[in-house]
């Protein structure tokens, strides 16, 4: 297919996006009014909380207004009109910035979100979050959600937030493609290189890959590497100081990660990886020029509407380990607080607790598109979403209940560790710095975040 | 002569003058009064947070809740320890040179070409400075699609057998800040050729006339006449060029972020990622301060050379 094809599917594709978004919310709304104003807003109000008191909440709107208005429309109106407690939803551009300024000028919204656990240890210390233990004893947060993510929520032993969004990387391919050359999905890192040298054969890319416009997709692939190649147990052993980044296994994953950048099997070559767009890759994936992609699984709403208008067929599957495991490195795409300085504590609990009900989530994930949260979503919740994503959400389920899981770095590595990474590993491809030096180098960076503790909470193996 | 002359009472008794009425209060204070808004808006939004950032400069300070004191660590770590600060300041440098040379050079000439036609003459000047009134998010995003080695104006021309312009000039270390700067020069020139222009046309044409009595060629009559002529224009760019050359932010981020492998990095951009991504709001103050010392060095070097009696 010409450039100049892809241009144009690009450009069709990107106009239909929103009429087949407002479509499934059309439908899915519907059918799922009555749940949430139903179950939902009954298991709410176990706990009493002011009465008429008036909360803030900001929806970020920096990559769109469309799925924060989904979920005032779906979520937040029906919790306003049973009454009693009154959720004012704003639509904030940078909401993040905009909540972190507030914060420091002693205001700020009720419900606090935050980009993730890294954020709200710095905001817990700093004293502008609520302690929330006697909430999460009074609701019964314990038994909602999961144990790994309410301990993402500690800060020094206290809860102050709730996980949303859980996250995973996974390998996305164009099944399509794979059917017309007969290539298998990969179910090891060897496997995956020895097909991804079949593709360029082939004369096609093997992963759709570009940091154009998200610099920190670098992350993923270090992080990816890390836990796949190395293993979870070595990363937990490393995030917790007791290996070495500088290990011999640490050594090798990066090394193969960027062997595959050397080879241009991202994209082409650097220079494309690093002028590659989200839509020109999503695009280059469904039409065919490329074959797999290592994106999150936020990835399906694109996956879902570039395949449609392609025609070709896509698949899933986890992304390759050493030794044929599948192990989802989990992560986090936001996280719930409450203000320290909200006039109505238990009315912003009460919210929260709502919102982390697996009738909100249920409607969150398939009318809104949304990622779960770390709470069990009963199937009959789930039903009319792609089988594809459902076996998706279940597998991720599954490994974080079973164990099977890694760290990704944005959710588990200390700030100041993810910006060198993601800095400079692109040394690293640019051949200015070498593989043991740029783990050298993050050990450094490490160590006085570890020792500070500022690596967030990390769910012990089993 | 009557014994009984009244003495008169020469007293002069002046109307009581409130203090709002003197000639002190008119002049000194009431402008101060019309000053005062703005003044106090200044001093809470620039003049407090720039004293602060200097205290900051000295802290450890994640940007939210205490300050800790740690003296001059973060300028010796600055200076002695950060890589990433000597790209970044390599490079604001190289973007002063490229902003002090083709910007000018190419707003000279156009100016100077355009400023003896009267026919079609706004045309021309809005068409130059149209990209000028462009944001800069729409200039990055058109230039973007235009470098694109696929479906850009490289890949257009490479389709006409003209090769060597399809490649990823945003994503090659060896071109990515030429790259930037081009785009940021594409939006910039035309306001500088309009200034340019604005200041040639208040030179007398009596002196062209003289200049060409006198046998003056076209040249001459630039060099002799023209650059004399918009001195205190020119001089005043230059030095705002060179002040915002160290301030640059918005072209590098959007296209960017400093990359790739830092190679586009400056120092604005090293700030925000240090104050927002890297929790390091302390260690952000200190290069901002550092951005602030150049400009006053920069200042500086004009005031010094102007005292000492260059024509600038």
């Amino acid at each position: 297919m010409s450039s100049n094809d892809t241009f144009d599917a690009l450009s069709r594709a990107m106009a239909r996006r929103a009429s087949r978004r407002t479509a499934i919310k059309g439908g899915a709304a519907l059918a799922s009014a009555g749940v949430i104003s139903g179950a939902a807003l009954s298991s709410s109000s176990g706990v009493a909380a002011q009465d008429g008191a008036n909360i803030t909440f900001w929806f970020d709107t920096t990559g769109g207004a469309e799925t924060a208005q989904c979920l005032i429309d779906n979520i937040v109106n029906p919790f306003n009109a049973q009454g009693g407690t009154q959720v004012e939803a704003t639509m904030q551009p940078n909401g993040w910035t905009a909540t972190q300024t507030a914060l420091a000028g002693g205001a700020g919204p009720d419900i606090v979100v935050t980009p993730g656990p890294t954020y709200v240890m710095e905001l817990a210390k700093a004293g502008q979050l609520l302690n929330l233990d006697e909430a999460a004893a009074a609701h019964g947060w314990d038994q909602t959600v999961l144990p790994w993510a309410l301990d993402l929520g500690r800060v020094d032993g206290s809860i102050y937030s709730i996980p949303h969004e859980v996250e995973s990387l996974v390998l996305w391919y164009n099944a399509t493609l794979f059917d017309e050359h007969g290539w298998e999905v990969p179910n090891t890192m060897d496997e995956l290189i020895t097909l991804s040298q079949a593709v360029q054969d082939a004369g096609l890319i093997p992963f759709a890959h570009g940091n154009q416009e998200w610099r920190p997709a670098n992350e993923w692939f270090v992080g990816e590497w890390l836990n796949q190649l190395a293993g979870p147990d070595l990363v937990y052993a490393a995030l917790t100081g007791e290996a070495q980044w500088t290990d011999p296994a640490f050594v090798d994953a990066i090394s193969k990660l960027n062997d595959m950048q050397q080879n241009g099997w991202f994209y082409g070559g650097l220079d494309r990886y690093y002028t590659g767009a989200s839509a020109d890759t999503a695009s280059s994936l469904a039409y065919g020029d490329s074959a797999m992609k290592i994106e999150g699984t936020w990835f399906f709403s694109d996956a879902m509407m570039f395949f449609e208008e392609s025609g070709q067929e896509w698949g899933w599957a986890p992304f390759p380990s050493t030794d044929g495991t599948d192990i989802f490195d989990l992560g986090i795409g936001s996280t719930y607080s409450i203000n320290a300085r909200t006039a109505a504590p238990e009315a912003s609990a009460e919210f929260l607790n709502y919102w982390f009900s697996p009738e909100a989530q249920g409607i969150a994930v398939s009318v809104c598109g949304m990622g779960p949260a770390p709470v069990s979503i009963p199937e009959e919740l789930l039903e009319g979403i792609d089988a594809r994503q459902a076996a998706m959400i279940n597998a991720v389920a599954d490994a974080s209940a079973a164990g099977n899981y890694g760290y990704t770095t944005w959710t588990f590595f200390p700030p100041k560790t993810i910006t060198f990474l993601i800095e400079n590993i692109e040394r690293v491809w640019a051949g200015d710095l070498s593989v043991e030096d740029f783990l050298a180098e993050m050990q450094s960076v490490f160590d006085p975040e570890l020792a500070a503790g500022d690596v967030p909470p990390l769910p012990a193996r089993s | 002569m009557s014994a009984a002359n009244p003495r008169l009472d020469l007293t002069v008794t002046h109307p009581k003058v409130r203090f709002w009425q003197t000639l002190f209060f008119r002049r000194k204070i009431v402008p101060w009064l019309f000053v005062l808004p703005i003044l106090l808006i200044n001093v809470s939004v620039v003049l407090g947070p720039a004293i602060s950032s200097v205290y900051y400069s000295m802290t450890e300070w994640s940007g939210v809740g205490e300050a800790r004191f740690i003296g001059l660590d973060n300028f010796r770590r600055l200076l002695l320890e950060d890589r990433s600060f000597r790209v970044a300041f390599r490079n604001n440098l190289l973007w002063l040179g490229i902003f002090l040379t083709l910007p000018m050079a190419m707003a000279l000439t156009a100016a100077s070409l355009l400023a003896p036609i009267k026919r079609g003459a706004l045309f021309y000047r809005l068409t130059l400075f149209l990209p000028y009134v462009l944001p800069s998010v729409i200039t990055a995003s058109i230039w973007r699609n235009l470098m694109h080695p696929d479906r850009g104006v490289g890949a257009q021309l490479s389709e006409w057998g003209i090769s060597g312009f399809d490649r990823a000039f945003l994503g090659d270390p060896k071109t990515v800040l030429p790259a930037i700067a081009f785009v940021d020069n594409w939006h910039w020139w035309g306001f500088l050729m309009v200034l340019f222009l604005a200041s040639m046309q208040n030179i007398s044409q009596d002196l062209y006339e003289a200049a060409r009595l006198d046998g003056a060629n076209r040249w001459q009559e630039f060099r002799d006449v023209t650059i004399p002529g918009i001195r205190p224009t020119l001089v005043f760019m230059v030095l705002m060029t060179a002040i915002w050359s160290f301030l640059t932010f918005d072209y590098v981020w959007i296209l960017t972020q400093g990359g790739p492998a830092g190679s586009s990095e400056v120092l604005a951009s090293l700030v925000v990622k240090n104050a927002i991504q890297r929790f390091e709001a302390g260690y952000a103050s200190a290069i901002g301060l550092t951005m602030s010392v150049f400009v006053g060095i920069i200042i500086s070097i004009f005031v010094l050379l102007r005292r000492r009696g260059w024509e600038i």
